[in-house]
């Protein structure tokens, strides 16, 4: 038995060495070395020197990081709840009644979800530019008069059109997999004790699906927080219409390309990555949406 | 009864407008490259133009930069493979080795694991780069390769298949009949896991295709860039989008709705044929409590 034992206790370890050996290199090793540059100075002229606090103070201080915070909160301020909103109601929508036309919708809201990246942020440039749109006529109204819609000001709800029409479709998926977990019996029960759909709605399946809700909300956050590419690209393609420092994550970029600070970038980048390091442990700990054995 | 059909039309019609939403900026991606430049602005957004004029578009894409277009594919193909082979060959014995062993650290791994997992890429990107500028990677093409081999949540979907289906009674009996470590793992292991090795490929695949900001800092040079970042170097140097593009070149709006169906086009063949195993994925990560 004891040599047994000893035996899982070896073999244990040699199968994730490999493993371990990445998550030190690409996961700890990196958020370390972050942490130690954000301690680094660059002065313009001079000798680099440590200081503890410098980097930090200065990029708090940047007039660039107001802004840049202040856009990517709109963002958020937009997004998330028009996410919550259309998720939960396509969702619902859908499970009332399973009919052919709602399976088909499903699946039509969750195509969108292959286009990403670059591509994302050109399609919906497309949709957004008057001359070209399929609803060009609804927003030549919009336009400024450069004859063009996105800007620094428009972009939170550009994004926020964006996020919602790639990433309704995944979560769509999710609540309707939760839906169809809620027993039966549950909602015969109700209907029996005359309840309307809107009742079995709000008394009975809401309150099911509570935790998925938190759990939406607080990686897409985590996620909407970090935003990067999807500014890069619409500035690459409306040039001159949305400044190279328009989110925060972008500043870090600026800082690191444009200005070579790589102090002043990892200060900022190590506030961005504690700020979703808590939002991932509160995500583990909290919904149990992971498991593992023990928690 | 009357109300019965009211709601139906009602429910019909808010499902139809939902369809609209969601479908028809993609309809219109299709359709663009169908069309010219001009005929883009001057006809209805969602008609169709001639299948002519796709091959003429591609044409057109190869006037940038002698077709690099064709490179950044090929380079999008080959970092992405590598990644993926790299996150499989990894994941898997650690998935096992988590779910089925016990020893000291284990617990920290797993913790570990999830944060990392949940952490959005981006906000390691720059520290990943500092790291890699400082032993002199950056500018080749590990410096995306080895990064996104590095993929938490598949060791997490194995983890959670070891656990789940593959009972433990099954390794204790081949070790009672003395099969070594190594060969309950290639043996036993492997074939019943397979699932989870194709979801594990799979995902990480999607995720080295789609990565934008990790090859955008930490490759420079146009020729090593891959398809994501190499259309958004297209679009700026060409101005395609903002009406005046000076450089000579036909890059206009069917030209990048073109370039960005190519972009997308292993993912979207993903997304129809293989829906069943993303929607598995999108569960996993949250079972109900």
């Amino acid at each position: 038995m004891a040599r047994r034992v000893s035996r899982r206790a070896t073999f244990g370890p040699a199968f994730i060495a490999p493993y371990v050996i990445f998550l030190l290199l690409f996961g700890l090793v990196p958020a370390a070395y972050g942490v130690y540059n954000a301690f680094i100075v660059t002065p313009v002229v001079g000798d680099t020197y440590y200081s503890l606090t410098k980097n930090f103070e200065d990029v708090l201080g940047d007039y660039r990081l107001p802004s840049a915070t202040a856009n990517v909160a709109m963002y958020l301020a937009i997004w998330l709840p028009l996410l919550l909103i259309v998720v939960f109601g396509i969702a619902l929508l859908i499970d009332s009644k399973r009919s052919r036309f709602a399976g088909f919708t499903r699946f039509i809201v969750y195509v969108p979800g292959a286009v990403t990246g670059s591509a994302a942020a050109l399609l919906w440039l497309f949709m957004f530019s008057p001359t070209v749109s399929p609803i060009s006529n609804l927003l030549k109204p919009l336009a400024g008069s450069n004859g063009l819609i996105i800007s620094n000001q428009t972009l939170p709800f550009v994004l926020a059109v964006m996020g919602i029409a790639a990433g309704a479709g995944g979560w769509v998926v999710l609540l309707l997999g939760a839906l169809s977990a809620i027993p039966k019996e549950l909602i015969d029960a109700a209907r029996v004790d005359a309840a309307s759909t809107w009742q079995i709605i709000w008394h009975v399946k809401l309150p099911l699906l509570r935790r998925y809700a938190a759990f939406i909300l607080i990686v897409s956050l985590a996620n909407g927080f970090q935003v990067f590419v999807e500014p890069q690209v619409l500035g690459a393609g409306s040039i001159g219409q949305i400044s190279s420092t328009w989110s925060v994550n972008q500043l870090v970029y600026a800082y690191a390309s444009e200005e070579a600070n790589f102090g002043r970038a990892s200060a900022l980048s190590v506030v961005l990555l504690a700020v979703t390091v808590v939002a991932a442990i509160i995500v583990i700990k909290k919904t149990n949406f992971y498991r593992v054995e023990g928690h | 009864m009357i109300r019965r059909t009211l709601s139906r039309a009602g429910r019909n019609m808010l499902l139809a407008g939902i369809c609209l939403f969601f479908g028809v900026p993609l309809v219109w991606l299709f359709l663009a490259p169908t069309k010219t430049d001009g005929a883009l602005r001057a006809e209805p957004p969602l008609s169709f133009g001639s299948w002519g004029n796709i091959p003429q578009a591609w044409e057109n894409l190869l006037s940038f930069n002698d077709g690099q277009i064709v490179t950044w594919l090929g380079n999008s193909l080959w970092y992405s493979t590598a990644s993926v082979l790299i996150a499989v060959l990894i994941s898997v014995p650690a998935g096992y080795g988590l779910a089925k062993f016990h020893f000291a650290g284990r617990k920290a791994v797993l913790f570990l694991t999830l944060v990392t997992m949940v952490v959005p890429a981006a906000a390691m990107i720059l520290p990943l780069y500092l790291e890699l500028s400082a032993v002199g990677l950056t500018n080749t093409p590990w410096a995306v390769i080895l990064p996104l081999g590095f993929y938490p949540f598949g060791v997490y979907l194995v983890y959670l298949f070891a656990t789940t289906s593959i009972p433990d009674s099954i390794i204790e009996a081949a070790r009672i009949d003395g099969a070594s470590e190594l060969r309950i793992f290639t043996t036993i292991f492997l074939p019943l896991s397979r699932p989870s090795t194709i979801m594990v490929a799979f995902f990480a695949f999607v995720t080295c295709w789609n990565a934008f900001f990790l090859p955008f800092i930490m490759l420079t040079d146009p020729a090593q860039a891959t398809i994501q970042t190499g259309l958004n170097l297209m679009v700026r140097n060409t101005n395609a989008l903002s009406g005046a593009n000076l450089t000579g070149l036909i890059i206009h709006e069917p030209e990048v709705a073109l370039a960005a169906l190519v972009s997308i086009s292993p993912i979207l063949v993903i997304f129809l044929f293989a829906q069943r195993y993303l929607v598995a994925g999108q569960t996993l990560g949250a079972e109900k409590g």
